[in-house]
């Protein structure tokens, strides 16, 4: 916890080298008497004074303007207005169990489980050729909630991935899509089914953090549900 | 004039899959490139981008003769003039008259040089002027002229073909440096500059703001991205130091397991050892570090092992392999090339020969994360002179890694693929110092690459098999092994240890560990089955005698806390661009010099990752402990003082404490969005008070800095602590130096004279050891050391382990009465510190924390050896490879000539060179909260008191020096001829 991301960048600019500058003014001699005037304007305190302070505003206000944007930039990710629609155009699973599957995908990472898109959770050793799970194997079950909790947030992921899939989660996560900040429209439209959106849904985000590097709730960190994560104490 | 001009952006690339790319479609004729979008999750169109599908190539031949029209081929290579000549001098021997001819003309460069063939258009050529041509002496063959057809057909197919590619980026967009843009030409540049995988298509995301700060929710969320598009390839030009970053790293766990392959760049730290920068560190990711065209590693390009491992364990190798970093020509922000250095840089190259070498691979199942690097390291080419935590495996070779990857089979393999603890430069640290009966156990930490699955696990135990005819007995082997390997990799640590039959030996051993990977078969029709891979580990030790005591020195590890986690500030207040203490502070990280130099002078240098409490004393002459953050078991503080009576020799260089200090060093963090607070000074100096109270001694509270003279040494102070107590038998050195707490805290500057810094004393008990105390580890530390000290420490060493107190100290006139201590508190630990968070020795309790439960000592089981009566090839590197590649029957181009070029530069470019140690911008953001105000308020004291000035002087007007009118007249005059202008 209470760790800096200090994410750096690798690489810098070639920079340039210019050999024999040379600073001073020129003036064509035929502007002397105005020049003359002119530095006596310019030696005018008040004058400096003037020039001094419209500098200072400049630069009061170009770092202000500098720190706007920067808190912009960091609260893009946060929930923006309501009102705004995106067209979805994800297919649910209506847990249409005679539909025929030959071939199926699953969540592909887990280190012992997987969930393939029928909703079932499997161990990696009972995984057919086809991707699909072996349904007659004894640890394999469908629409299994194991782990998850009421705010629907699991602390396995492939149990996350099968939860959400449960053809009644529909309305949630119709719901949720609506709602779903202005900073995830584009992993979420590009979402196709209820099959991709839970995978999607249940991955930890932007969402799952406090303070950048700690996560709200180490235990339960992958949610299907609105809500973030619970926030337990660093 | 210099231009210092340091980058702003970054990148992230990302090859991809092939899910069609509607959402990304539709965005680019909504989203100009113009216009302001959000930093991330959004894709930018890329000109390199291309919309390839899935297809296959149908290759067919036709030929056809083609009418009046042959081929005469000479015997030899004649002009073009001198051809002609023999072609009419035959045909007028054929005697047709109306044999109508000409020679084709040809209009290509070529043709001015001398030829063997020509083309001869005959009319109504008959068979028997044909064979009159063919008799010319020179002519050795007429042929009909064929015209060849080759027909290319794309046909979609099902299989992926051509990968995809995701680039991350986009600060120049806003910010216009371009090296986003830089970074996504070196991968798919079409025209200038060409990158190495034009065809592949670039998602391209910003993932920094204008002011280089970045957040890990937003690489999650781009992640997640590309994880759901099925991405390919994805580069990451970026890092940090904080790999207990647990949501970036599970983050980067998660993508690789979904078969993205993870190019990252290692760093820009260097020449510093122990500056790798994470996700490259990850076992799963292909670290890159860069070398420039010479083929030395580049300065800057980060090295040293991996830090998660400490204290008990050792680190990885890492980089994975170097390639151009330094000089790298790529795409220019708006057109034409230019020269960028960095690992920034050489990372794309990495991920864009990646790109490349994934789209020749034909069975697409083959690619995965693991078999990817598995063929990047096995073909890397090792540059000479350079040790493994520099360059990894060596340089990039594009064309071996083809081949390696063409006839790759699924498999494991291991990273160092062998352990000779003999092989000097390639194995340092290991080849620095033999080992020896009773020492600390070697341990390699050894990376197992799984080709076959992003799960798998280790069959029953490793084997440890010793060759007896080279002494494999003499040595023990310990095997400890990630319990599962996932994703794609694990980690095989070997600790080696010398028998006791071989306590006083001296020769090599030999003999090799067996390791089994088992994963489970995802293409076999059985369910449950399992691939396995079986992988020999060949290992070869240098065994001397024990040396004795007096030369055996231990590093206390144990104690040394850093960052990450916890803030732990630098132990130079100077340097304020690196305000943490992040190099794990290790004799073969940051402590690297100091530690050659201890080997130099003939010292063993063993490292304590354990207790105080887990060491034989017996063994060591001195126990040497450097700016410690950790806490001590009560425990350790009796077993020190029992050692210290029995004869061991105690060394400690202390660093600043200082708690108004610490207040006043904490900062905002941009990146977490909280303060940071330290938890200790540079050194723990209230738990070494209680360590050493036991002997009067103690260190102050005290911060000094500045440069002074010892035993006609230049010495330099660096923000270190005095001594507050010592005996009064000791001896004890005292220099004038600056009180730079003051200097901290109020901005003023202040002598203290008489600074007592460096105590040396002799404990009373019979054949008791000796105590020297120093209050600075910077001029033994790599990391910012301005003035080496090894001098001391050898003086030091001489005085603890063979009781000669050196005259230059003893004598100098520098010696001052030890401090009693009576005028000023023992520093006291800041209130409501967090160091139990990252302590080992503390635990939360209500109120003050409190000790923990003193730990079990570490134990190793020793493998019960299987011994071989076989003999070990000498070089244990060239018998190496993977399975079923046989590299050397392979016909290699000449690789010089692959070699890329550094083109001269075009007009209006700039030149390139090194800034050697970068800084980077961005890298740590604290005191933007604290400075804008700052700044504001002095700026708006500065405008009031110009006023209030103006007001005061207004009444009398001061008098002006007019003489001084003229001479820039005059100046202005002799410039005008000189004529230079600022041309910038």
């Amino acid at each position: 916890m209470m760790v800096a991301m200090m994410l750096r960048i690798y690489c810098w600019e070639n920079f340039l080298r210019i050999d024999g500058l040379d600073w001073h003014l020129h003036f064509p001699k035929k502007s002397h008497a105005m020049m003359l005037v002119l530095r006596r304007l310019l030696r005018k305190r008040w004058v400096l004074g003037v020039v001094f302070g419209l500098s200072l505003i400049y630069f009061l206000t170009s770092t202000l303007k500098q720190e706007e944007r920067s808190i912009r930039d960091r609260t893009l990710l946060e929930v923006k207005d309501s009102d705004h629609r995106i067209p979805w155009k994800v297919r649910f699973n209506l847990g249409n169990s005679s539909r025929q599957i030959t071939q199926c995908r699953n969540s592909i990472q887990g280190k012992i489980l997987l969930t393939d898109e029928l909703g079932y959770v499997c161990e990696r050793k009972d995984l057919l050729v086809n991707g699909c799970c072996n349904v007659n194997a004894p640890s394999t079950r469908q629409y299994i909630c194991k782990s998850c909790l009421a705010n629907g947030c699991c602390s396995i992921y492939e149990y996350c991935v099968s939860c959400c899939l449960q053809p009644d989660k529909q309305p949630l996560l119709e719901r949720f899509l609506n709602r779903a900040a202005k900073g995830f429209q584009n992993l979420f439209t590009a979402v196709e089914d209820h099959f991709e959106l839970c995978l999607a849904k249940c991955r930890t985000s932007s969402q799952s953090v406090q303070h950048e590097n700690t996560y709200r709730n180490p235990q339960a960190k992958y949610c299907y549900g609105e809500s973030p994560p619970e926030l337990l104490p660093v | 004039m210099v231009l210092f001009l340091l980058l702003a952006s970054t990148l992230l690339g990302m090859l991809a899959g092939l899910l069609p790319v509607v959402g990304m479609q539709s965005e680019r004729e909504a989203n100009p490139r113009s216009d302001y979008q959000p930093p991330n999750l959004q894709p930018l169109p890329s000109p390199a981008s291309s919309n390839c599908s899935q297809l296959t190539l149908k290759l067919e031949f036709s030929s056809e003769v083609v009418e009046h029209e042959y081929i005469v081929a000479f015997t030899g290579y004649f002009s073009e003039k001198a051809r002609s000549l023999y072609i009419s001098s035959a045909l007028r021997g054929a005697g047709d008259k109306n044999l109508e001819w000409h020679i084709v003309p040809r209009e290509n460069p070529a043709s001015d040089f001398p030829s063997d063939f020509e083309l001869v258009h005959i009319k109504q050529a008959s068979s028997s002027s044909l064979l009159t041509l063919e008799d010319h002496p020179y002519i050795k063959r007429v042929t009909p002229q064929r015209k060849v057809f080759r027909t290319l057909k794309y046909i979609p197919s099902p299989e992926p073909a051509a990968p995809f590619q995701i680039v991350i980026d986009c600060s120049s967009c806003f910010s216009g440096l371009g090296h986003g843009t830089f970074v996504a030409g070196v991968i798919a540049s079409m025209r200038e500059c060409q990158g190495f995988a034009p065809d592949s298509e670039l998602h391209i995301f910003r993932v920094f703001t204008n002011n280089q700060v970045s957040y890990t929710s937003w690489f999650l969320d781009a992640f997640n991205y590309a994880i759901l598009k099925k991405i390919d390839v994805l580069n990451l030009s970026i890092g940090g130091p904080d790999f207990m970053d647990h949501p970036f790293v599970d983050k980067v766990w998660e993508l690789t397991a979904n078969k993205v392959i993870m190019v990252s760049a290692i760093g820009n730290d260097g020449p510093l050892y122990g500056t790798l920068n994470n996700p490259a560190d990850q076992m799963d990711v292909i670290g890159v570090g860069g070398i420039d065209f010479e083929d030395n590693i580049a300065r800057f390009s980060s090295r040293g092992m991996t830090t998660w491992e400490l204290p008990g364990g050792y680190g990885r190798v890492k980089p994975d392999i170097v390639t151009y970093g330094s000089g790298v020509r790529g795409s220019g922000l708006k057109e034409g090339c230019r020269s960028l250095s960095g690992t920034s840089v050489a990372s794309p190259v990495v991920a864009g020969a990646v790109t490349l070498l994934a789209s020749t691979v034909l069975n697409r199942e083959l690619v995965n994360p693991a078999s990817m690097k598995q063929a990047l390291i096995a073909s890397a080419r090792r540059l000479p002179g350079v040790n493994m935590f520099e360059q990894g495996h060596g340089k990039l070779d594009l064309i071996r890694a083809y081949q390696i990857l063409n006839s790759y089979r699924p498999q494991a393999s291991l990273s160092p693929s062998y352990i000779d603890l003999t092989e000097c430069p390639y194995m340092w640290p290991y080849c620095s110092q033999p080992i020896y009966y009773g020492g600390m156990p070697t341990i390699v930490n050894v990376t197992i690459l799984n080709g076959m699955g992003v799960t798998g696990r280790i069959v029953d135990k490793p084997i440890w098999q010793p060759y007896l005819p080279q002494n494999g007995d003499n040595i023990d082997v310990a095997v400890s092994y990630s319990p599962v390997l996932w994703p794609w990799a694990g980690y095989l640590a070997v600790s080696i240890s010398v028998a006791k039959k071989a306590a006083s030996w001296e020769g090599i051993a030999q003999g090799h560990v067996m390791v089994t990977v088992a994963s489970p078969a995802e293409n076999d029709s059985e369910v449950g089955g399992e691939l396995t891979s079986t992988v020999k580990l060949p290992i070869k030790v240098k065994i001397v005698p024990t040396p004795p005591r007096s030369k055996r020195v231990l590093w206390d590890q144990y104690h040394n806390l850093r960052y990450p986690p916890g803030y732990f500030p630098r132990d130079n207040l100077r340097m304020k661009n690196d305000p943490l203490d992040w190099n794990g502070d290790h004799v073969h990280t940051n402590f690297r010099d100091m530690y050659q130099h201890l080997r130099s002078m003939g010292y063993f240098v063993e490292v304590l990752g354990a207790p105080l409490t887990c060491f034989d004393a017996s063994q060591y002459g001195t126990l040497l402990m450097v700016d410690s953050e950790e806490e001590y078991f009560p425990e350790e503080i009796t077993k020190l003082r029992r050692d210290i009576d029995n004869g061991l020799s105690l060394i400690i260089f202390s660093d600043w404490y200082n708690t108004s200090v610490m207040r006043k060093v904490k900062f905002y963090d941009e990146n977490t969005r909280q303060w940071w607070m330290p938890d200790t000074g540079g050194a723990n100096v209230p738990a070494l008070n209680d360590l050493i109270s036991v002997w009067g001694m103690a260190f102050s509270d005290g911060l000094y800095e500045g440069d002074f003279t010892l035993a006609d040494h230049d010495m330099y102070y660096a923000s270190g602590c005095s001594i507050a107590r010592f005996p009064e038998d000791g001896i004890v050195i005292a220099k004038n130096l600056k009180d730079q707490g003051l200097e901290v805290l109020k901005q003023e500057t202040a002598v203290v004279e008489g600074v007592p810094i460096l105590g040396l004393y002799q404990t009373p008990s019979e054949g008791g050891g000796r105590i020297v105390l120093y209050g600075d580890s910077n001029c033994i530390d790599d990391s910012h050391r301005q003035k080496d000290c090894f001098w001391l420490l050898d003086a030091l060493l001489q005085y603890t382990s063979y009781s000669m107190t050196p005259p230059s100290l003893s004598h100098s006139h520098s010696r001052v009465a030890p401090p009693v201590g009576a005028e000023r508190p023992l520093p006291q630990r800041l209130e409501g510190n967090h160091l139990y968070r990252y302590s080992k020795v503390l635990e939360a309790h209500l109120g003050d924390p409190k000790p923990r439960p003193l730990p079990a000592c570490p134990h190793l089981s020793w493998a019960k050896p299987q011994p071989l009566n076989e003999t070990a090839p000498s070089n244990l590197w060239k018998h190496q490879k993977l399975l079923s590649v046989d590299l050397d029957k392979v016909a290699l181009p000449n690789m010089k000539s692959y070699r890329p070029q550094v083109r001269p530069l075009s007009p209006g470019e700039s030149g390139a060179w090194d800034i050697p140690g970068g800084i980077m911008p961005g890298r740590y953001n604290q005191e933007v909260g604290q400075t804008i105000p700052v700044f504001a308020f002095l700026g708006a004291m500065v405008v009031l008191s110009f006023f209030v000035v103006q007001l005061t002087k207004a009444k009398s007007k001061p008098k002006r020096r007019k003489p001084r009118i003229k001479r820039p007249t005059y100046l202005q005059q002799q410039t005008a001829t000189a004529g230079k202008n600022p041309t910038v």
